[in-house]
């Protein structure tokens, strides 16, 4: 079936006779965001037998709304108090989070949840248009095109620590290390799990990420009477609804940054088991890139809280493309969706489009009606949320480590994750003292396993001949745009002040 | 920062705690995979290298710079605020506690009763009654949403069982 007018005006009619099953699984999908530990997939399995009783298109809808609403409310823990509520989110507190420590937390929310918004209505509506050659994506990437996507990513870790190269390397090969423990995917072969059966399955990621981020914050921050420093309190004093104002205007004004990384955020989107992690962490590498100013990231810079927050919206739309025309889900919550709907007797590929029309088109619209509702909702919203920086330490401390290291428990409910955090909390602890930055480490583990995934598959095909790295067009093409990715812009800048000179 | 610190060359002791952790996690790790296929030892083996690279290049760059008097080891040196250090372990030795014991008490009490200490430590004992109220709601309001709501698979213990009979 054709997208048309006729259709499309059935498609929005519908969509808004659902509005009240869009509200809950929105508000469901904001509270179950921000909690580390808890994800749109962890709710949607809770919430199986409402979803399974509901008609398929009602239970696509609720699921949409609470995955899109999920990966929004995922930034707010990140920039309050730069614990990522998802792996998603983990690039959100590398800028966001010293905005917030700086007083300027209202405004931080605002250009998260704007660049949030703008960056998945558009690539809702950009994957509805362009759904058909989106799909074909998929089967042009293979592992040799995915191991230089995963090093755009990684690339991170150099730029990240501007201040100290060396240290940011160490910090982040160590986390790549730490991402290669467990069995590996070909062999089955434990490596470097300390005789921990739980390690065989790799370093738990919400564990790692608790630890890192929550728990050695926590025990950084224990000193100061607020999260918020000095300057910070007396800047959040003075707030009133300004600095949302002045958020709405600041990521309206770098509309182009919230469209380029939202569209990085689609196309990784629609890679299966790519995901949100990977897109904002080469959306944060890309902007820091071709930046102007790229010293200012990692400072509080607002180009980098837009990129990852517009790239992992975009991811959000993107996974459903392989899901609804392949069958083949992007990511966890995709493959839940699929289980829920396949429940129903839905059969996925080319010809849902015309059968269940509802389902297919009406998961877009669902989509981009939740992103409407959630910047209604959520803006004025985002002066009450900044008041969590001036809650006293004494009170905060104990509760994030309690509610964190029990959501670190919820994922796979093995008691041996607390520890896991625990480890990771005394080695982010350290790292923060000693000036080794904690994100690279966390990119490492992230990526580490990924990239190693597709190394051994690419070298596996190829029977250990390491030119396959080199064996098609597309890829070639990704490394000469990772080489200039990487040095084009110190060229830029040297070419341009020998040329003044 | 006074002139005084600034001439003070600094005490790189502690930033190499990570490189050594990191050192002796790769060794150890690498005696992991001597039995595997080489195609799965690969990518580890490179990255090791590079961090083997990157530490050595680490240690040069310490060398030179302790040479040139801007940085120094010393164990004496380290500057520790003993208060805080002391509320860093107890707070520690607290969540190592809240750990080992959330499988027996279950999540609400061990939650009350960490969250009431931890606040209690914090505060130097100046806010008891404040501790009180804060540990009660966070275990009534992580009962309420996150086990009777959302039945998510929080350890159970004593409180849980007898809610669980009554609701």
């Amino acid at each position: 079936m054709e997208m048309d007018a006729a259709l499309a005006f059935e498609l929005f009619t519908r969509t808004l006779s659902y509005w009240w099953l869009i509200l809950i699984g929105t508000a469901l999908g904001l509270v179950v965001g921000a909690i580390p530990g808890f994800s749109a997939a962890n709710t949607i399995i809770i919430l199986l037998p409402i979803t399974l009783a509901m008609d398929p298109s009602s239970g696509m809808i609720f699921m949409v709304a609470l995955y899109t609403a999920s990966r929004l409310g995922a930034g707010i823990p990140a920039i309050l108090v730069n614990i990522p509520g998802t792996a998603g989110a983990a690039a959100t507190p590398l800028d966001g989070y010293p905005m917030a420590v700086a007083g300027r937390g209202q405004e931080a929310l605002t250009i998260s949840f704007v660049s949030s918004v703008l960056g998945g209505l558009i690539t809702t509506i950009v994957a509805l248009l362009l759904f058909p050659w989106l799909s074909q994506l998929a089967y042009h990437l293979h592992s040799v095109e995915m191991i230089v996507i995963m090093l755009f990513g990684i690339s991170l870790i150099a730029t990240i620590s501007a201040d100290d190269t060396l240290k940011g390397l160490i910090a982040g090969l160590f986390g790549l290390m730490i991402g290669y423990i467990g069995a590996d995917v070909v062999y089955e072969a434990p490596r470097g799990t300390f005789g921990f059966l739980e390690l065989y399955d790799k370093v738990p990621l919400i564990p790692a990420l608790v630890g890192l981020f929550a728990i050695s914050e926590a025990f950084v921050v224990i000193e100061r009477e607020t999260i918020l420093s000095e300057a910070g309190r007396a800047e959040a004093a003075s707030h009133g609804w300004s600095p949302t104002f002045d958020g709405v205007r600041a990521t309206l004004k770098e509309w182009k940054e919230v469209v380029w990384t939202s569209l990085v955020g689609l196309v990784i989107g629609v890679i299966p088991g790519a995901g949100a992690a990977i897109a904002s962490f080469v959306a944060y590498q890309q902007s820091r890139m071709f930046s102007k100013t790229p010293e200012k990231y990692g400072t509080g810079h607002i180009n980098g809280l837009i990129a990852p927050e517009s790239a992992n919206n975009g991811v959000t739309s993107g996974t459903l493309i392989p899901l609804l025309i392949i069958g083949v889900p992007g990511g966890a919550t995709a493959a839940i969706m699929a289980v829920v709907l396949e429940y129903h007797g839905v059969n996925f590929g080319p010809d849902l489009f015309e059968t269940e029309p509802m389902i297919a088109y009406g998961s877009f619209t669902a989509m981009a009606f939740t992103y409407v509702l959630l910047g209604l909702m959520i803006l004025p919203l985002s002066r009450y949320f900044a008041r969590v920086m001036i809650v006293p330490t004494v009170y905060m401390v104990p509760i994030l480590i309690a509610f964190t290291l029990v959501g670190s428990f919820v994922p796979r409910a093995y008691l041996f994750d607390m520890s896991v955090a625990i480890v990771f909390g005394i080695i982010g602890y350290i790292a923060r003292r000693t000036g080794y930055h904690v994100a690279a480490i966390l990119i490492g583990i992230i990526l580490g396993p990924l990239l190693e995934n597709y190394f051994l598959r690419a070298l596996r095909i190829s029977q250990g001949d390491m030119t396959v790295l080199f064996s098609s067009t597309l890829a070639n093409v990704l490394w000469v745009a990772l080489v200039l990715s990487l040095f084009g812009p110190a060229i830029k800048r040297w070419i341009t002040k020998k040329w003044r000179a | 920062m006074s002139e005084d610190s600034n001439s003070q060359p600094k005490n790189v002791l502690p930033d190499l705690i990570i490189p050594v952790m990191a050192l002796v996690f790769t060794a150890y790790y690498l005696t992991t995979i001597t039995e595997v296929p080489w195609i799965a030892q690969a990518s580890a083996i490179l990255v090791s290298a590079m961090l083997s690279a990157a530490i050595f290049a680490f240690a040069i760059r310490t060398y030179l710079r302790m040479r040139g008097g801007q940085e120094r080891i010393s164990w004496s040196a380290i500057e520790i605020d003993r208060v805080s250090t002391v509320k860093r372990i107890a707070l520690l030795a607290l969540t190592i506690t809240y750990i080992a014991v959330i499988e027996y008490l279950g999540f609400t009490i061990t939650t009350f009763l960490f969250v009431f200490s931890a606040v209690l430590l914090l505060s130097s004992l100046a806010h008891w009654r404040s501790a009180l109220a804060v540990s009660f709601s966070c275990a009534t309001l992580g009962y309420v949403v996150f086990i009777y709501f959302f039945q998510t698979r929080f350890p159970r213990g004593p409180v849980e069982n007898f809610l669980k009979g009554v609701l």
